[in-house]
């Protein structure tokens, strides 16, 4: 096929669509179709391949169709922020309150990023119908006492495996999408795995090159939503991520309206899905961050123990679908998961060991001033990563400029001359951020693995 | 069995003496000792008496080691009882009775297992046993070639050689790395003789003053053989392993690296420590002083060559013989002015390492400065030792530790005279974070400490540079053999066909030359088959022209009836094609620094058009509205040949550098601008398969983040290898690397450029010899074009092949500087060229020209340009 000049004039142009449509959801051998459309557009279908295929439980039908539900719902972010239409429309009927809340404050916060960078403000555009009829309080389903582990393929999620393989607790590391670094984590955790397919609409694509709006979705709502599904099929208890404490913070805030890059990694979206959870699906499913009470910094401390897992993960915000065996070949080295990871590793591993594990010293390396400036809020705002906040990476700066192996790199030298001056001392210790702070909904059976991170 | 006829004569008591030595896998199989058999026979019938010097079989040392660890007597039993078990496997496979010597052998394990160390104390008891493997295969050894005809007698090493005490010793080294001062022994020699001509006897084992086994330590097998060698004073000692020799480098790496067929031994030693591991570096210096010299042979494929080692080799020019690389250095650097003029300020510091049980390598000073290398340790990357060792360091001076680096060492012998070969490789360096140089005073290295992450790159492309400077002299053929992939490579490797000038179209060029000279001949069937072969990467989507390389309408016209497209750089480019493609054909503008107006006719044609900087959308952003557009970028760092520009791509003026890519989308959004492709280059003359995949990949993921991407453009520069010898690009080796990162992202097309490729080998110039002149000790032969007509030896110091087309098949016995007419000094084509004699008038052909001659060439001197004719 031969690139050709596309004649935009005849077809849909995303961004002049009207409604967005919610038109149905089926689930089957094993593959849930989620079905939207623009206008009287062309359908949009998405299929998430569940494998091994369960047929839908039938002791848990009303649990498992509020799962589907929810899952066509919140999936549908990916298609909305195409064209962002004055109206959203759900074929089924309004929406209970409880559920139209989630989703309006999801799809508000969720796109905030996407609505920063687009120079647009969803504010009083996004409303679910709302005005169905609640359904009755979901019961306990009796689901087996065991955890689906999300797999990321970063330090986060390796730590929460350990933590719970720590308790001898029953998991399963699970992950949506193709991606052999994943799969390599996640054979590297010795946990038997569940690897689900994600199948965006392909006319997505085409929507794309048409015009369409484009940018940062909440992915960890739509995968969490597939693990929500997925538990009711398969039969697991608990859902847990390792999100952390500072992916509740704000990236930064833009005519009045906070922007999180990582607004559905933040507590406040764990609690809405979690309760929503609790009173649509089954009062025994948990959803939950084992990660939330700590920072970046406590967790990368835990994660500096976990020797086996150095040559297998990456924290890069790179998407490498083909894996080499070089450092290089999983850190980009320029990106701000590359800076915050070698940074918040730094204080807690001999300084080869973490020079073997990215390839090179990120911190000796002039072109990457910018980008560490950003991690330190110095002179920018924190990027739009899921990375610590500004003070923890100042924290782990400031220790390393105290070690006689870092203090001559060229961005630590620059850090003592140039920016430490401006700083507060007091402010810049790294023991407060090793502290865990109370918020958590980990549930009883699961706070022990809890208490091995701190 | 084949059985070779007993030798009738006896040998005299003086017969020459070959030791042969086979490693653990050559004495682990039937098939194996049935291939030794044959080989000792020869060396026999050669007139010598042998000595084979055997490990024991591969993977009974490692087994040997586990029962010494094991602290649990039934385990150790077991495991004893397994070791004894392969070796009646083995037995049974050669259909032998168990042999009582090996019988001995077996009980003798079986009791040190069982006692443990507590008789004999751990360390001896540990090497009694390690000793085993040896003591077992050899009793082994002995027997099968008795048995099939070659009568061999068993020697225990530990009666020949004799351990060493040395001071800086304590008894583990004692005992587990032993070493032994072997010196010609006439009286053994004499013994040896009057009780057979085949023996067979144990590596790695000896006996100290003691009496007790003692262990050679790593590389213990080579060393036994060599102080074998030393002690019999043999003609040769042969090491008999999987791989003909040493190369030029590591062939895991370079794929090209070229067999070294003779070393001296100091060379050898200093390869074999800076990265070889064919041999350990401690089983040469046994032989320097008797001069033995060692012959490296590959067991599989004896008829190889292979290295011979020996005293210095006189009558060669002076050739780097290798490059290496090791990683996982750490520097140490050390900054003071307190160091200058300052009795004990080094010791000071060198006793801090030592403290930290830290080894140092590589030093480099200055008068305020001392830089160390520490090599790669678990205990390095593991403790706080370097952390530790700052902090004491740091009382005294500014420290700073350096990581992760690599060494690469160039060695040869006399490396200092060759230095004014190597500004190719130093201009290389140059590009690069160089953090130590060092050079000792026996002029064999020349060691450069650099980033780790450069290295898999920069050695194939400087083994390439070394090649090319003619600081490695491949063209020597008593030094260098073939390259590792002719030798050992994928079976995919065949013969170039001969170039089409060499024989089907001799004759025409030659009457085409006497028309008129200078003239380029260019052969439009090599440019048709070079695009089909490219047609075969069923990946790559759509295929264009990168017309710079040569505009000649007819070659336009070949490829555009292949259907390629066509990539242009300059308006005078799309203007041309223009004139001489039919309209489908698609077009790419791709220029570079380009004036506004440039970009305005492009808009105007049918072209795809290229950016790669913001600077048009910034300033020009209306011309471009509403248009499609491909964005080339800069990939920078840890990719093929951009590592070198390293500081953030500002030694390279194309493409837009990947951090200024959101600022880029932010323009074309702001201008309606559609991103439609996504553009990099690597380079040029890149034969690595594998960088393809890694542009690609890397393209691709960051084509994810801009919706509106639909192709993937990696660019041209696929190699044309110019040296005989060197492999071509491996097309299906290509496309395999190409498919499998497509089906990773299958929703977009791939594009490529090529451009030399495809025109390269079809192209020559011909041109007739003037005159001669000899000067010194050189001797120059004028032809009647040079730099004018052909710029590429003197602008990128490109290497042509050059031939006599009058006398093609006379014996190469000239070594000429083919020198052009032009003023100018750097107006050669070619240096140190074997040709035949020639005479004033004769043809010479310069090959590969179809690609940035004719183009490049201009009216210097105001001579005339070379014409052009097509061979259709």
């Amino acid at each position: 096929m031969a690139l050709e000049k596309v004649l935009v004039s005849t077809v849909m142009q995303p961004r002049l669509t009207q409604v967005f449509r919610f038109v149905r959801c089926s689930y089957a051998d094993g593959v849930a179709e989620l079905v939207y459309a623009f206008d009287d557009g062309e359908e949009l279908v998405e299929r998430i391949r569940f494998p091994q295929a369960p047929t839908a439980p039938a002791q848990h039908a009303s649990a498992f169709d509020a799962a589907l539900k929810l899952l066509h719902l919140i999936a549908g972010v990916s298609y909305y922020k195409a064209g962002i239409p004055p109206k959203i429309d759900v074929a089924t009927g309004p929406l209970d309150e409880a559920t139209a809340e989630l989703l309006d404050q999801l799809y508000l916060h969720g796109l905030a990023e996407f609505a920063y960078r687009n120079g647009l403000d969803l504010r009083g555009r996004i409303a679910f119908p709302r005005g169905g009829t609640a359904p009755s309080v979901a019961k306990a389903a009796g689901l087996p006492k065991r955890t689906l582990v999300p797999i990321g393929g970063g330090k986060d999620s390796l730590v929460a495996v350990e933590a719970i393989k720590a308790i001898g607790g029953e998991a399963t590391a699970v992950w949506v999408g193709n991606s052999a670094l994943i799969a390599a984590c996640a054979e590297r955790t010795g946990l038997p795995t569940l690897n689900i397919q994600r199948e965006l609409a392909p006319e997505l694509f085409e929507l794309n090159r048409l015009g369409a709006w484009n940018g940062h979705i909440p992915v960890t709502a739509v995968n969490s939503a597939i693990l929500a599904v997925a538990a009711i099929l398969y039969g697991y208890d608990s859902i847990t991520f390792a999100n952390e404490r500072s992916a509740s913070a704000a990236t930064l805030e833009y005519e009045g309206q906070q922007v999180n890059h990582q607004w559905s990694k933040g507590y406040a979206f764990e609690q809405l899905l979690g309760d929503w959870l609790h009173t649509h699906v089954a009062s025994d499913l948990d959803y939950c961050s084992l990660l939330r009470p700590y920072s970046e910094l406590a967790i990368t401390r835990a994660f500096a123990k976990l020797t086996p897992y150095f040559d297998v993960f990456s924290s890069c915000n790179r998407n490498f679908r083909i894996l080499g065996p070089k450092p290089a070949d999983r850190w980009c080295g320029q990106c701000p998961k590359c800076h915050f990871v070698f940074l918040a590793l730094g204080p807690f591993l001999p300084k080869p060991r973490l020079l073997s594990i990215f390839g090179r010293n990120l911190l000796d390396d002039e072109n990457q001033a910018a980008g560490f400036d950003a991690l330190l809020e110095y002179q920018d705002h924190k990027p739009f990563e899921c990375v610590g906040e500004g003070a923890e990476a100042r924290a782990a700066m400031y220790a390393l400029s105290q070690r006689p192996e870092w203090q001559e790199d060229a961005l630590i030298e620059r850090f003592r001359s140039e920016i430490l001056p401006q700083l507060d001392p007091a402010q810049l210790a790294l023991e407060p951020w090793l502290e865990p702070s109370a918020e958590q909904r980990v549930p009883a059976r699961l706070q022990p693995a809890l208490k091995t991170i701190g | 069995m084949p059985v070779t006829p007993p030798n009738s004569v006896p040998l005299p008591a003086d017969a020459p003496w070959i030791v042969m030595k086979f490693g653990g896998t050559s004495v682990a199989t039937l098939p194996r000792w049935q291939n030794i058999r044959e080989l000792v026979a020869s060396r026999r019938a050669e007139g010598a008496r042998v000595l084979v010097v055997v490990s024991a079989l591969t993977g009974i040392t490692d087994a040997l080691k586990q029962v010494c660890g094991e602290g649990d007597q039934d385990k150790r039993k077991a495991a004893a009882g397994a070791i004894a078990q392969r070796h009646y496997d083995l037995l049974e496979h050669m259909q032998l009775a168990l042999p009582d010597t090996l019988g001995a052998r077996l009980t003798d394990l079986a009791q040190l297992a069982a006692q443990g160390a507590v008789v004999h104390g751990e360390l001896a008891w540990t090497a009694k046993v390690q000793a085993h493997g040896e003591l077992m295969s050899s009793a082994l050894g002995a027997a099968f070639l008795s048995h099939s005809g070659l009568p061999t007698q068993w020697l225990d090493a530990r009666e020949c050689l004799a351990a060493v005490a040395l001071p800086n010793q304590n008894e583990r080294t004692r005992l587990l790395s032993a070493m032994v001062e072997a010196k010609p022994d006439p009286a053994l020699n004499a013994q040896l003789a009057t009780l057979g001509e085949v023996f067979i006897t144990q590596g790695f084992i000896a006996r100290e003053s003691e009496g007790r086994t003692v262990l050679l330590g790593r590389g213990g097998s080579d060393t036994s053989a060599a102080y074998f060698g030393a002690l019999l004073k043999a003609t040769r000692v042969e090491i008999w392993t999987d791989v003909a020799g040493m190369f030029t480098a590591n062939p895991r790496q370079v794929p090209g690296a070229r067999l070294l067929q003779r070393l001296d031994y100091e060379e050898a030693q200093e390869i074999a420590s800076t990265g070889a591991k064919v041999l350990h570096p401690r089983c040469l210096s046994p032989l320097r002083e008797p001069r033995v010299p060692l012959l490296i042979k590959d067991t599989n494929r004896p008829e190889l060559d292979g290295t011979v080692i020996g005293p210095e080799v006189r009558a060669h020019a002076p050739s780097v013989k290798a490059i290496s690389a090791r990683k996982g250095i750490t520097l140490v650097s050390m900054e003071s002015v307190g160091m200058w003029q300052q009795v004990g300020f080094l010791a000071d510091v060198f006793a801090q390492f030592k403290r930290h049980g830290l080894s140092v390598d590589l030093i480099g000073s200055a008068e305020t400065n001392v830089t160390v290398s520490l090599d790669p340790t678990e205990n390095l990357l593991d403790s706080d030792a370097i952390a530790a060792l700052a902090s004491d360091l740091a009382k005294v001076c500014r420290v700073k530790v350096i990581a992760p680096c690599a060494a690469i060492t160039l060695v040869g012998r006399g490396m200092r005279s060759l230095l004014h070969t190597l500004s190719g490789v130093l201009a290389e360096f140059g590009q690069l974070r160089v953090h130590l140089i060092s050079q000792s005073s026996n002029n064999l290295n020349l060691t450069f400490v650099v980033d780790e992450e450069v290295v898999d790159s920069l050695l194939p492309h400087l083994h390439d540079l070394l090649i090319a400077a003619g600081a490695l002299r491949t063209d020597d053929s008593a030094l260098f053999g073939p390259s590792w992939q002719t030798l050992y490579g994928s079976g995919d490797m065949v013969d170039a066909p001969a170039a089409w000038w060499r024989e089907s179209q001799r004759e025409h060029l030659l009457k085409l030359a006497v028309e008129a000279t200078p003239r380029y001949v260019y052969h439009l069937p090599t440019v048709r088959q070079q695009a089909r072969e490219l047609k075969t990467l069923a990946a790559v989507d759509r295929l264009h022209y990168a017309v710079k390389a040569n505009t000649h309408p007819a070659i336009l016209r070949a490829l555009a009836e292949e259907g390629f497209g066509f990539e242009c750089v300059s308006p005078g480019e799309l203007k041309a094609v223009s004139a001489v493609v039919p309209e489908a054909a698609p077009l790419l503008f791709t220029p570079n620094f380009a004036p506004r107006e440039d970009y305005a006719r492009a808009l105007d044609t049918r072209a795809t058009v290229s950016l790669d900087a913001l600077y048009p959308l910034e300033h020009w952003g209306e011309l471009f509205r509403g248009r499609e557009i491909v964005l080339r970028v800069d990939l920078g760092r840890g990719l093929g040949h951009h590592e070198k520009v390293r500081t953030g791509g500002s030694g390279s003026k194309f493409g837009l550098p990947v951090e200024l890519i959101d600022a880029f989308l932010r323009l074309a959004d702001a201008h309606g601008v559609i991103v439609r492709g996504l553009h990099a280059h690597l380079g040029s003359g890149i034969l690595d398969d594998a960088h393809w995949g890694e542009v690609y990949g890397q393209l691709a993921s960051l084509a994810e983040r801009i919706g509106s991407v639909s192709f993937i453009d990696i660019g041209g520069g696929l190699g044309v290898p110019s040296h005989p010898g060197e492999a071509r690009l491996d097309v299906a080796a290509l496309d395999r690397v190409l498919r499998e990162v497509k089906a990773a992202y299958p929703h977009y097309q791939l594009w490529m450029e090529p451009g030399r490729y495809l025109v390269a080998d079809a192209g020559v110039l011909l041109a007739r010899v003037t005159q001669q002149k000899g000067k010194g000790a050189f001797r120059y032969l004028g032809i009647d074009t040079g730099m004018n007509s052909l710029i590429r030896p003197a602008l990128y110091e490109a290497w042509h092949e050059i031939v006599n087309l009058t006398r093609l098949d006379e014996p190469a016995t000239a070594l000429y500087q083919v020198v052009g007419p032009i003023c100018e000094s750097g107006d050669v084509l070619g240096t140190d060229r074997r040709l035949p004699e020639a005479q004033e008038g004769d043809v010479i052909l310069i090959a590969q020209a179809g690609a940035y001659g004719k183009v490049m060439s201009s009216h210097y001197n105001l001579r005339d340009e070379a014409d052009e004719i097509v061979i259709e």
